[in-house]
This record gives C-alpha cells, structure tokens and sequence, in this order.
C-alpha cells in the first residue's frame, strides 16, 4: 500500500466522524485494515511492517477466541475496543499529586514507592517528565558503550530493521493463537533490546518507568535478543494499578537466546484487578514465549496479583543441546479474581533440563489454576524436568486447580511432578496471634514463607516490593 | 495478677469447665494436674482466647484488666504466654522472622519503637547463645523439622 492510499484512507476516517479528535486522543471503537494502516502509519512504519501486521489481522479474523481456560467472562465485543490511544496532552494530566485519587496514593505509600517515582506513576505532568528523559539519556549512554539496545519496538522497527524483520514473530508466529494474532496486528509500544555477543549487559533493563510514564497502552510487544554468549536481566513492573474498568491487555514478550546466552525475564504484575464485588479489572491475556539454542538458559520468574482474569503461560521451548528453561511463579488471586497460568516446557535437544516452581495462592470467592505443560520431544535424550506446584488457600469459598500435562516421547527421559495443596490453618493463626502478631500480618507472614523459593529468585528491590505487594492484595482477606 | 472467678467454658458447645476459681499472685508457679478430658488445655485455650473455645460465665482478671474482652493478639500483648504442646508447622518462615514479627508486636504495645533488623539479630543471637541453642535455629523453618523437645522449648 503506498503512502497515497494510506493518506486517503485515513482521510476517509476522518469524513466518517472523528476527524477533529485524532490527532490528541483516541480512535473511534471498532478494527478493521484501516485503522491498523492509521497505527502503522501513525508510527512511521515502513512498508514490511504493515505488511506483517495486516497478515496478522487477517489470520485474526479467521480464528476463534479460545475458551479452554478455566475462567469465565462475558464475551469481548472486539469492536467496542479502541484500538489506537495517542498519549494526552500535558493540559489532560493532573497537575499535581493532589488531584490524584487518595486510595492510589494510599497504595503507593504502603508500597514505599518515593514520592517522585509517585509522581511519575500517576502520570502528573511537572518536571519529572525531564528527570525521566535525563535518566533515560544517561544510561542509555551507558548501554551504547557496551553496544545494548534498548528502546522502544517502534523505534527499532525504523532504526534496526534488520533485526526485528529476522526475529519478530520468530517465536511467537502471527498465527499462534488468537491473542498473539491481535496483538500482532495492532500492537502499539513495548521493547526492544539486542545483547550484542559476549557482552554481559552492564545492568538490569526494566521498563517499570517507560510504561508507566508514556502509557502505551494495552498491546505491548517486547522483543529481546541476546546474541552469542551474552547475558541480561530484564525487569517488568506493572505495579501502577490501573484505573479502567475490564480492559484487555494482550501483550505479547519474545525471547531468543542464542548459543551459550542467558535471559533472565521477571515480572511484578499488578495491574487493576477490579473491585471487591468483582467489578471492572483487566483482562491479561499475554504470550509470553522463548527459544533457547545450545546452552542457553532462560529464566522466568513472575509475581502475579493483579488482572480480573489471567491468562499466561511464559515457555521455553529448549532448542539446543544442554539448553536450561526455569519457570518460577507466585500468582495469588482475591476477591473476584480469576487466573489460568502456568508455563510449557518442550524439551527438543539433548540433555535439556528444566525447572518449574508454581506457588499458586487463592483467597476470597477467587479460582486459581496451574495449568502447565512439559514435553519430551523424541530427540530430547536425556532430558530431565523437575515440577513443583503448590497451592495455597486462604478461607472457604477460593478454588485452586492444577491442570499437568506430561507428554514423553523419548524413554531416556526424566520428569518429576510434585504437587501440593494447603491451607492457612486456623493453629498457624492461633500460633501467631497467641505471640502477639496480628491476624493480617499472620497472614502475610504465612503467604510469604509459602512463596520464599520463588522470592529468592527475584531481583532484591523487586523481592521486597512482591513481598509488600502480596500484603497489599490481600488486605481484608481474613477476619 | 491472675483472677479467674466462676469461669464456665465450652467447646463446640460442649461444656468443659464448669466453675473454676484460681488467683496465681506475681511470681508463683502452679500447676494444673488432672486426668485426661478434665479441662487441663480448655482452660489454657480458653484464658489465651483460641478460636472455638467460649468462655460461657465467669470472670478473668488479669493484671487488673478485663481479660475475656481482648483479643487473643491483645492478650498476649499484655504478657499471657501459652507454650503449645503440638506447635504447628509455618513453612518458609524462619524463626527469626516469627520471632522479630512478636517482639515488633509487643514493642508497638507498650509503645516503643521496633528494633532494627541488625540490633535485632544480634540480640537473638546472644540470647541464643545464654540457652544454649544453636545459632542455625534462627534460620530454620518455624517448627520446622524440631523435635518434640525443642518445640516446647521454642
């Protein structure tokens, strides 16, 4: 489609109604080639972009949603979401802390977060807008002198075209599912980073700040490709709770780790997860996937709390001889709170070995599930997996579930699965409250011991955040 | 110091105690004998306030406050100390952090300010020291894995 077409069917948009809205706000409702020619063209994007994203849509278009999961839900009308949300003007942002809603400042503080960071979070428009762009040039420089990219997709897909062409869609396929479809089409931000070989990044990646700060929106795409050798850590913090009432959030996360590298991904979640009657909330649909090639190991660790309903499976797909994948999970569900997640583990080289540790904890009228996959691939000889998955129940009226599938299809492999399901007992509380704790921090103290194997594997300033996030959530779950 | 006048109290609406009077003056010892079922843990749950156990009539008066009115946390912020003869297991907590947790607890009630972690290692470390308890107990799982003995003893 040449930039002709692409003018003249923007134009057309704009005699069909919203014209005067577009430039400062959102797209009217509704996804069709248009409006994902607008995006692309909106982000400067070459031909092959729009190329790739309208094969997406038009697998999207042919596919069902999938209804396997153990989580119900009204259907999603697809056509009454927008699909494109320019960043407001700094006139639309609260000036200052004191017009931000008291139970959001409410939370921050008892998560510790420093009043600037606060500020940040809820996106008031004063200076903190040039410290963050002062911190971003900072180390970015950094990085550069280590040669590491990292900067957002849409600039990559301009600046380093190359890359992005060979590995988009390399691990996770336009067509892999219904959500990652969508995603494919109208993604509108997430990262990109590059570990060039041999290099060990210099430090963590995170994109706690950028997220927040420039509000991308709900379908992130996150790219990271650490080359021969290289190592990096990359943190996710969506711990700004989100505001909006059952939104969907489908991102998609891609990891390449190629010979001898290590990816080590982590993740605090803690998006809106509605209120206590279970209305509003996100919907977290996200595909999250690697590729590990000859001695390669990938890492996942991920806190989950927020979301009315979840649906994730971070997974590795163990490609290479000796190649490790590691999955370590807290999901912990209240309220009205639904989450199916867990990982998929396909072990296709030899000597492959992977991990999976899953603390699932369920309090109020919330349902829980592990739902996890490990597969023997018959070149996978000498292959081993060690499973654990453990649930936690707070009261009466929560449900956890585990869904294991175990497929082997090579003899000379090993596959270990532990399972366990408890409760908080009345004597834990008892114990604690007779030595003078109270029955809320008995609580938290019990979730967080239950949770320590996955804690341990966190970095040390998000390890403290989780266990303080997890207090958070679960607030009024006792008494 | 401890008055318990009339106490009746039930489980599960069965009625165990059924009128005990007992004064325990500052610094006595006593013990409670009896055979088994006559009453001797009810009355313990009972005085500390677990769940389940409901004290029906009766008074208790315990360092000149109303002791059945408080909670079970309140009470044994005032200083009522049950020793458990089957403790239960916390996993993935160590005993010092169940320990800095309790004695948080009771600092905030008398109104002081909570030790910091290193003044508190150190002062669990030297009390660990004066009963002859091995440093490693600290680290390990509250009840994790002890013996009979060393529950009680905890």
């Amino acid at each position: 489609m040449s930039q002709e077409q692409i003018d003249s069917l923007i134009k057309k948009e704009y005699a069909a109604g919203f014209v005067t809205q577009i430039e400062s706000d959102t797209l009217p409702p509704g996804l069709d080639e248009n409006v994902i020619a607008f995006i692309s063209s909106k982000k400067d994007e070459p031909q092959w972009m729009l190329e790739w994203r309208l094969k997406a849509y038009r697998a999207w278009r042919e596919m069902e949603e999938p209804t396997w999961a153990h989580v119900s839900y009204p259907k999603i009308d697809f056509d009454e979401i927008s699909y494109y949300s320019a960043p407001k003007s700094m006139a639309d942002k609260p000036k200052s802390l004191d017009e931000v809603d008291p139970q959001l400042l409410e939370t921050y503080k008892k998560l510790g977060i420093p009043l600037h960071e606060q500020e940040m979070l809820a996106g008031v428009a004063v200076d903190a807008v040039f410290d963050s762009v002062s911190v971003a040039t900072t180390f970015r420089g950094k990085l550069k002198d280590a040669g590491v990219i990292f900067c957002p997709i849409s600039e990559a897909v301009r600046e380093y075209p190359e890359l992005v062409q060979k590995y988009l869609g390399s691990v996770v396929p336009q067509k892999d599912n219904y959500y990652a479809a969508l995603n494919s089409a109208v993604f509108s931000d997430g990262s990109f980073v590059y570990i060039p070989k041999g290099v060990k990044c210099p430090m963590e990646l995170s994109t706690y700040f950028r997220i927040n700060e420039s509000k991308t929106g709900q379908f992130e795409r996150t790219l990271i490709i650490a080359d021969e050798g290289s190592q990096v850590s990359y943190l996710e913090g969506c711990t700004a709770p989100m505001r909006d009432e059952n939104q969907l959030h489908a991102a998609v996360v891609e990891l390449v780790a190629l010979d001898n590298a290590t990816i080590k991904y982590s993740t605090v979640q803690n998006w809106y997860p509605g209120d206590a009657h279970g209305k509003g909330g996100i919907y977290n649909f996200v595909t999250k996937r690697a590729v590990a090639h000859t001695n390669a190991r990938v890492s996942w660790t991920q806190v989950e709390t927020g979301s009315a309903v979840t649906w994730k499976y971070p997974s590795c797909v163990l490609k290479g001889d000796n190649s490790i994948g590691e999955f370590y999970s807290v999901a912990l569900t209240n309220n009205f709170q639904q989450a199916d997640t867990g990982t998929k583990m396909i072990h296709l080289g030899k000597n492959t070995r992977s991990t999976i540790v899953s603390k699932g904890i369920s309090a109020g009228k919330s349902s829980n599930a592990y739902r996890g996959l490990v597969r023997m691939n018959p070149g996978a000889s000498g292959a081993r997996n060690y499973t654990q998955c453990d649930s936690l129940l707070i009261g009466d009226q929560c449900a956890a579930h585990t869904f294991p599938y175990i497929e082997s299809k090579n003899p000379s492999a090993i596959i270990e699965h532990e399972a366990t399901t408890s409760k908080v007992s009345d004597d834990q509380l008892y114990l604690c409250q007779q030595r003078g704790i109270s029955a809320e921090k008995a609580v938290s103290m019990i979730v967080n011991g239950f949770c320590k194997e996955v804690f341990k594997e966190l970095p040390m300033e998000f390890a403290v955040e989780a266990g303080k996030l997890l207090e958070v959530s679960l607030e009024g779950s006792v008494g | 110091m401890l008055s318990i006048r009339n106490l009746h109290a039930s489980v599960d609406d069965k009625a165990i105690l059924k009128g005990l009077n007992l004064d325990v003056k500052a610094g006595e010892v006593h013990a409670i004998m009896g055979p088994n079922g006559s009453g001797k843990s009810t009355t313990g749950h009972v005085l500390s306030g677990r769940p389940g156990y409901e004290a029906t009539a009766g008074e208790v008066e315990f360092l000149g406050k109303n002791l059945l009115e408080m909670d079970t946390e309140e009470r044994a912020r005032e200083g009522l100390f049950l020793a458990f003869q089957y403790p239960v297991e916390i996993p993935g907590v160590s005993n010092m952090e169940f320990l800095k947790a309790a004695v948080d607890a009771q600092r905030e009630h008398r109104g002081e300010a909570p030790l910091d972690a290193v003044s508190f290692m150190k002062k669990a470390r030297d009390i660990c020291k004066a009963v002859n308890l091995d440093q490693s107990f600290l680290k390990r799982g509250v009840n994790e894995g002890f013996s009979g003995g060393e529950k009680e003893a905890q």
